[in-house]
């Protein structure tokens, strides 16, 4: 496109420098905020009033801040069980079906020790705490582990199987805690038995300890693909898995590797939602909605770009946003779904800027103004 | 037992319309995984257009046409700018999702218009569908219109080489794919389920995606795999039929996906790939640039 005496050109990016990588993916976020003005808009509510209200609600509120690093802990574990098969070129969409896994083993394990009779004292939560952890790590990892065998061994989609793993999971989850399955509510229907008060998660300064498990994933996750062999396999596996197999890794054992810890990671964030965050301790009727907050780790591990120490700056941002969305939505008498609605918006903001992490956009004179006519390009 | 057998024929019809429109697009070389996405869309705006205006044309009308339009969106990502397919399908997808919630959430609640007449039991679309198959398998395999999207998702150098447009037909197949995925929604949403509620689908975009694989690309082979999935799906609502008292409902709920993910099992073993396997489209979800 030429404008004057200057030429528009788009050029094949060879390589991505960080900075240039964050100021893409910032761009991408303002960019969805701006377009998301125009739901408020159309609610007629103005949007710096409702954007001021978000953030302060989501990051200045003494009831909304609680409620972001909650979800901040959740959506990061999702993230990362998005990012690690990522890294491998492999599509987890299976997070909401592992959480399911991991919130079901973290019951199970309640339900073994007699958690739905128990009060306090019948046993020490140095014992039941980090086996319900475990639990929750192996019903996420068995839900991975079977997208990650079937595209390891047969090459079968992996989009489709954890889709079909995350409906399955719903209806299990259902089975256990509706119409007596063993999970049930002895009072209430359609929700589980809560979980008892001594076993519940340990807080710090009204925090469940999770935040430090999720912080220490982080780290390990960079540490990981950064120095370490495995690290370097799961990346070359990403870039093509034909080299990587020339290259003696294995490509069955990658995505199973890679779909088992993102789904234990996953499963995790399932114990952390129903069983440390103050106020729920339960599997609610509701529980689909946390499943599909989870879906919150895919556009957060695509604007991250897979680096798992930026995903918390920007993980930190969108539980925020959908928290404090959630509030604008009561806040200024909203129809329900706005946390949803920015879901999809930041989405495909997302998918446009894609472009731009390839290609660039040059701004030059052209070719006839350059002091250097002659050498063609 | 009519009506079960009526039911199953109906949802089959929903399956092979967004299944046909995924195939089409494939068979040009283009994958779009968020057919779910294409669906809610259509059966969310298709509802809204004909509750508000109480007219059904109007309703298809719209959800074909949001189809159309995310169809070429989906174009413009994949084939124009050559972005990763998978990438902007998932967006699409999330969007479906996202927003339909959010746009759907006034009109939660039963649509609350005239059924659709029926003919011999079964609603127009059911026939309009076999129809809709067969001529998509004339045109694909026995036309030389097929011949070039074929060859499009096969080798689109040669194709380009022998004077076929490969962006020219990839953005006619995506499009055409979206409509029907649109129109799918709005059979959902309008005849089959008349009630809006968010997130309807529960995955059954997934399951069309599936089938797509099943086919073997082809639309015949497609007819009989929708007719298999929908079957399965009215039996798993309705498992007195089959195993009284065997299982729990919500255990029966999830017979469909696990059946999906045994067939896809199947098609991909080695056995498989080799008795069939030279049916998958060879470009299938590369991008292609015209130089």
């Amino acid at each position: 496109m030429r404008i004057g005496s200057h030429e528009l050109n788009l050029e094949k990016r060879s390589t991505l420098p960080a900075w240039q990588a964050a100021t893409i993916s910032l761009l991408a976020i303002l960019f969805a905020l701006t377009i998301f003005s125009l739901i408020f808009i159309l609610a007629k509510v103005n949007p710096l009033v409702a954007y001021r209200e978000i953030f302060s609600y989501a990051f200045a509120n003494r009831f909304g801040l609680p409620l972001t690093i909650n979800r901040f802990i959740f959506l990061l574990l999702c993230t990362y069980a998005f990012i690690i098969p990522y890294k491998a070129g492999l599509w987890n969409i299976g997070m909401t079906g592992q959480l399911y896994g991991g919130v079901l083993g973290t019951f199970a394990i309640l339900f073994a020790a007699g958690g739905k009779e128990f009060d306090n004292a019948s046993l020490s939560p140095e014992i039941l705490i980090p086996l319900m952890l475990i639990a929750a790590a192996l019903g996420g990892a068995a839900l991975g582990a079977i997208a990650g065998f079937l595209k390891g061994r047969f090459d079968v989609n992996e989009i489709v199987v954890t889709m079909m793993l995350n409906s399955i999971a719903f209806w299990l989850v259902a089975q256990m805690i509706k119409e007596g399955g063993p999970f049930m509510n002895p009072g209430g229907e359609g929700q589980s038995f809560e979980v008892p008060l001594s076993v519940r998660a340990p807080l710090i300064m009204n925090i469940p300890f999770t935040i430090f498990l999720a912080l220490g994933v982080a780290v390990l996750l960079h540490f990981v693909f950064t120095k370490t062999k495995i690290g370097y396999q799961i990346r070359a596996h990403g870039h093509s898995p034909a080299a990587a197999r020339y290259a003696g890794i294995s490509t069955t054992k990658i995505p199973l590797m890679v779909f088992v810890l993102g789904g234990a990671l996953a499963g995790l964030a399932g114990y952390h939602y129903y069983a440390a965050v103050p106020g729920v301790y339960k599997i609610s009727g509701n529980y689909g909605y946390f499943g599909d907050l989870a879906f919150y780790g895919i556009i957060c591990g695509l604007i991250s770009l897979g680096d798992p120490l930026a995903a918390i700056p920007v993980t930190l941002l969108f539980a925020g946003l959908s928290i404090g969305g959630r509030n604008a939505q009561g806040a200024f008498h909203m129809s329900f779904g706005v946390d949803y609605a920015l879901l999809g918006v930041l989405m495909i903001t997302l998918v446009v800027f894609q472009f731009f992490y390839r290609y660039r956009i040059v701004w030059a004179k052209t070719e006839e103004d350059r002091l250097d006519v002659g050498v063609r390009r | 037992m009519w009506e079960f057998v009526a039911r199953s024929l109906e949802a089959s019809t929903i399956f092979l319309f967004a299944a046909l429109g995924e195939l089409i697009d494939q068979r040009s070389g283009v994958l779009n995984v968020g057919i779910e996405g294409v669906m809610l869309f259509g059966g969310t705006l298709g509802f809204i257009a004909a509750q508000s205006t109480d007219s059904y044309w109007l309703g298809f009308l719209a959800a074909i046409a949001i189809g159309g339009l995310l169809g070429l969106m989906h174009g413009f990502f994949s084939i124009t700018l050559g972005a990763d397919q998978v990438v902007s399908g998932m967006g699409i997808w999330i969007v479906g999702f996202g927003l339909t919630t959010y746009i759907g959430a006034p009109y939660t609640g039963p649509l609350g218009m005239d059924r659709i007449p029926t003919i011999f039991g079964l609603s127009p679309f059911f026939y309009i569908g076999l129809a809709l198959a067969v001529v998509s398998w004339f045109v694909l395999f026995k036309t030389s219109w097929g011949l070039r999207i074929r060859s499009v998702g096969e080798n689109p150098s040669v194709a380009q080489v022998s004077g076929i447009s490969v962006s020219r037909t990839r953005y006619l197949c995506v499009t055409i794919g979206g409509m029907l995925g649109g129109f799918a929604g709005a059979i959902y949403s309008l005849y089959y389920n008349p009630v809006w509620n968010y997130n309807f689908l529960m995955g059954w975009g997934f399951i069309a995606l599936a089938l797509v694989f099943f086919s073997m690309w082809n639309p015949l082979i497609l007819v009989g795999g929708s007719l298999l999935f929908a079957t399965l799906w009215q039996l798993s609502l309705n498992p007195q039929l089959v195993l009284p008292g065997l299982l729990s409902r919500y255990v029966w709920r999830t017979v469909p996906f696990v059946i999906t993910i045994v067939a896809l099992l199947i098609i991909s073993t080695k056995w498989f790939r080799i008795r069939w396997g030279a049916a998958k489209p060879e470009a299938l979800a590369k991008p292609y640039s015209e130089e």
